[in-house]
């Protein structure tokens, strides 16, 4: 093993390589600048996307201020009590509300004074999950018995002394024909609500409210919290899982091409949106997304076979022969054993995640499962570290010693790639989604309608990405580069990530922007048709959906919503095109 | 190749990728959650229906997964769902009983006839604004059309929808912007529905508002389909007519939402087709004949520049189907994309199957008869 100092060369000379290759793209991303501040369409388009953004992040800071609401969740925690959904009228100026008081003096609720209290009960830190607002009232406008018959005003009186109550006359209570109660109407301040940012005076729902009396304004700046999330996530797990299936069956062609190309067909014949539907519906049951444990340390141990792959069959074995080789010879050789035997295990006891239906009927038993699956692992993990030591020795003397020398410890810069920053990033994220409980490793802890919909959307929407990237593989593999790559000896991945993909990325980068777009209007689709998020989620399509319940009476509740959608997307889209003009010179007219 | 070889090897392409939509339809259906014996019987699954031999009871529940044939393993299923495809059983609605093919057969003429309008209204729309925006590249008017192109594409299209209803269903008084015509209510187009409903079609003694016999495309009944009524004045005279226009009238809205909102891309396509052509040689050589700049234009580029335009037809046939999905919703409509999503929403999975199929076939049979049009006019493509 070499020591520090001897390192050292080979430190400054990685060192080198970082900075220059940072400091070429720094002035690659000046001249793409350069050309692509030049079109008028696509500064707006980056200027929608940068304020959708900020309002995305700073949601907490320019929405609605208000002590006890609990807003640092993407999910919209203004839930209803479902039985008082109705009260409420729609208005477009927030101080404007009905309120039902008792009129009847036998009644338990009943009492002289009533205070005027918001009907939406909030849940948050306070007892029972839920909150009232005490309103101050400014004028009292109407008051209506129970038939809806207009009554004198002067029934009801403010209490001169504390604004929020309402003093009943002894008239309307000694009166038994209205009995039931009376729907007073009354304008109102919210002392609790307010915005840091308006002067003071100005009216706290610049938007209004919906039918539950929430603000729309609050809940559009929370929407794009959401939408920004779902397109985001989405866009960067379709463009990751299509480019490596659509790299896959571009650079090896053949009968794999084949196959993938037909499947992917099949999705593009069924219209994205029906598939969508009928994905979310599939996934109605799905709590949460888990894993079975032993796929847990499966993966991992695969991952971690093909990183040392390399080192341990070039620097340890530099005999006659490579260990990959000889595994890999070994496996051709009995492939159709392993496929068949694979198949079989498969189909009787499932390897992947989720539970099967016994595809033959063969057995219903736990036993069999776990057979086959620790089969598998032995079989997996047996073949990719065969080593051939301890094939021939059937000892393990020095093994770590060996994949430990076959690290480069002295220059860690070596080790700062793309690659890596992407498995450690992927990792990060991973840990942050996941929950540890029980057999099962936790991905997704709260699998909710909005997570639905992600997957939904990642599932409908890869091909597309597939096809695209096998496209230009096709087109960079013929290239004068890549065939001097293969003569000198790469492997394939290496070609495939070093030479092939980083010349083929700029339509993948137009088409990432674009589906930005793309995806949140379907998610919004999906919300409008009642498949996406749960109600009363601060969602743009949900809203819009919510409101058609009254949008003639109403249009301020599907006015606002629906411009953020056409703002997020048209944004994203001016967005992708200026980024076409800047990657693409073809396309520039 | 010879066009029929061309045509015999690309309708030999698609029996893969329909065994694939079949395939993927079924394990759909199987994962969708909720037990569909459970959903026959409702709130009787657990009435006595009978006995086995061995005395036990059989609850209706049980009954129905029997008669269902649901215990079995799922290859059998597979084969007995392939096969009842062949022989034109799709199914039944859990709900009901009512067969799906006979709930397709009412419902795709309507989403046919609206996808078919909405594209008579893109493809003008589009290629005439595409062409003049060409023609005057980067003058005002590009710039401009360029926006709403990519406006358009952006709009998500049950807003605009609404938007549609709001100003052009609703009265003035209420915040629309147009006076009542056509003897509609509110504003000068019909909100909602197919055709009003005063109108109906006798069914068994009832008011139905489809007909029941005919080619369940709305304009085509409503023309020969003679026995519609109005319900609220039962008349003697022909309401054909008025039917026939009612039922245009209502068409409007609805195919404008889906037309320019799919007008959008069409704009940009024909725009960058014909820019590429007009700098081909040909042009020149027209220009330098001294043909007029219309002639030019229309006849000698335009022709070449639509080519490509022809083939994204089929894929705006299936982006018509799914917008058709949204828009239906916002107008009422009883078409596919309805029955698809309360299908979804109440989970028949006999329904999903059959729509997603249906759509998926009609999509592969437009693309097909767009492939061989396109081999037609230009024979290049069959070297291929």
């Amino acid at each position: 093993m070499r020591d520090w100092e001897e390192g050292r060369k080979d430190r400054e000379e990685s060192q080198k390589r970082l900075l220059e290759s940072l400091s070429m793209s720094i002035s690659n991303l000046g001249r793409g600048w350069k050309i692509y501040r030049r079109s008028l369409l696509a500064m707006l388009g980056l200027l929608m996307v940068l304020s959708v953004s900020m309002v995305a992040i700073f949601a907490d800071e320019i929405a609605v201020q208000h002590p006890y609401r609990n807003l640092t969740d993407t999910e919209d925690k203004w839930s209803n009590n479902p039985d008082q959904q109705e009260s409420p009228p729609f208005s477009e100026e927030c101080s404007f509300r009905e309120q039902k008081i008792t009129t009847n003096p036998s009644s338990p609720l009943f009492s002289e004074t009533v205070v005027a209290e918001s009907a939406n009960k909030v849940s948050g830190s306070i007892a029972y999950g839920y909150y009232t607002d005490v309103l101050s009232i400014t004028k009292i406008i109407k008051i209506e018995n129970d038939r809806g018959y207009d009554q004198d005003i002067s029934l009801i009186t403010i209490d001169p002394n504390n604004s929020s109550l309402f003093v009943l006359s002894p008239d309307l209570y000694g009166n038994s024909s209205h009995y039931s109660g009376v729907w007073v109407t009354y304008l109102y301040e919210n002392e609790d609500m307010s915005h840091w940012w308006l002067p003071e005076g100005y009216d706290t729902c610049i938007f209004g409210t919906n039918k539950e009396g929430h603000d729309v304004f609050s809940k559009v700046v929370y929407g794009a919290r959401v939408s920004l999330t779902i397109g985001i996530t989405v866009a960067t797990l379709t463009v990751t899982i299509g480019t490596i299936v659509g790299s896959i069956s571009g650079y090896y062609g053949g009968r794999i091409d084949e196959v993938i190309m037909r499947i992917c067909d099949v999705f593009f014949a069924i219209p994205g949106l029906i598939l969508a539907m009928a994905f979310v519906a599939a996934m109605r049951s799905v709590s949460s997304l888990t894993f079975p444990v032993w796929l847990g340390i499966l993966l991992p141990v695969l991952m971690l076979a093909y990183f040392l792959n390399s080192h341990l069959s070039t620097t340890v074995l530099s005999g006659d022969e490579r260990v990959s080789d000889q595994a890999m010879g070994m496996l051709m050789e009995n492939r159709s054993l392993l496929v068949g035997l694979l198949a079989f295990l498969f189909f009787v006891g499932w390897l992947p995640a989720f539970a099967w239906p016994d595809f033959f009927g063969v057995s219903h038993s736990r036993g069999w499962r776990l057979i086959s699956s620790l089969v598998v692992i032995v079989l997996l993990v047996g073949i990719i570290l065969a080593d051939r030591r301890f094939v021939q020795k059937n000892s393990l003397d020095g093994a770590l010693k060996r994949i430990g020398s076959s690290f480069d410890w002295t220059n860690p810069w070596r080790y700062l790639n793309f690659r890596t920053v992407v498995v450690f990033l992927s990792m990060a994220i991973l840990f942050k989604l996941s929950g540890n409980e029980g057999p099962e490793i936790v991905l997704i802890k709260d699998f909710d309608k909005l997570w639905q919909v992600q997957f939904a959307l990642i599932f409908t929407g890869w091909p597309g990405y597939a096809r695209l990237i096998r496209g230009q593989v096709l087109y960079v593999k013929e290239m004068a580069f890549v065939e001097a790559a293969k003569s000198v000896g790469a492997p394939p991945s290496r070609i495939m990530f070093r030479h092939i993909l980083p010349n083929a990325w700029a339509p993948l980068l137009v088409a990432f922007t674009l589906d930005i777009g793309g995806t949140i209007l379907s998610a919004s689709g999906l919300s409008f048709l009642g498949l996406g998020a749960a109600p009363y989620t601060a969602e743009w399509g949900l809203m819009i959906s919510e409101s058609r319940v009254a949008f003639q009476r109403a249009p301020h509740m599907m006015l606002y919503p629906g411009l953020a959608i056409a703002v997020t997307v048209l944004g994203f889209n001016l967005l992708g095109d200026g980024i076409r003009d800047v990657v693409d010179p073809k396309n520039r007219r | 190749m010879r066009l029929h070889e061309f045509v015999v090897r690309r309708l030999l392409l698609l029996i893969p990728v329909m065994i694939g939509v079949a395939v993927f339809t079924f394990a759909v259906a199987q994962i969708i959650p909720g037990d569909p014996a459970a959903l026959q019987c409702g709130d009787k699954c657990g009435l006595i229906v009978g006995y086995t031999d061995e005395g036990e009871p059989i609850t209706a529940h049980q009954a129905n997964r029997e008669r269902l044939r649901l215990d079995d393993p799922v290859s059998l299923q597979f084969e007995r769902y392939i096969t009842d495809l062949i022989n034109g059983d799709w199914g039944e609605s859990q709900k009901n009983g009512r067969p799906v093919l006979d709930i397709i057969k009412t419902s795709a003429p309507v989403t046919l006839e609206m996808a078919f309008f909405s594209l008579m209204i893109a493809y003008p729309l589009g290629i005439f604004l595409g062409i003049i925006s060409a023609v005057r590249q980067d003058r005002m008017f590009d710039h401009v059309s360029r926006f709403f192109a990519i406006a358009f594409v952006s709009l998500p299209i049950f807003w605009f929808a609404m938007l549609l209803q709001l100003y052009f269903a609703t009265g003035p008084e209420v915040g629309g912007i147009c006076d009542p015509i056509f003897g509609t209510e509110g504003g000068c187009f019909p909100i909602f529905d197919r055709h009003d409903q005063s109108y109906t079609y006798p069914l068994d003694g009832y008011h139905s508002f489809y007909p029941e016999s005919g080619t369940g495309f709305h304009l085509i009944d409503s023309w020969f389909v003679t026995d519609a009524k109005l319900t609220e004045l039962p008349s003697e005279f022909d309401t054909n007519r008025e039917l026939f226009m009612d039922t245009l009238i209502h068409l409007v809205l609805p195919c404008s939402a889906l037309g320019i909102a799919s007008s959008g891309s069409l704009l940009r396509y024909m725009r960058a087709s014909l820019l590429e052509v007009l700098h081909e040689d040909y042009v020149r050589t027209a220009r330098a004949k001294g043909l007029s700049e219309f002639r030019v234009v229309v006849v000698h580029a335009c022709r070449n520049a639509m080519v490509p335009i022809v083939t994204i037809l089929g894929f705006s046939i299936g982006g018509a189907i799914g917008g058709a999905v949204l828009t239906e919703s916002v107008f009422g409509i009883h078409g596919m994309g309805t029955v698809a999503v309360l299908g979804i929403l109440q989970l028949e999975y006999q329904i999903v199957m059959g729509v997603t199929l249906l759509t998926s076939v009609i999509f592969l049979l437009s693309n097909l008869i767009v492939d061989i049009a396109y081999a037609i006019v230009d024979p290049r493509v069959r070297l291929e």
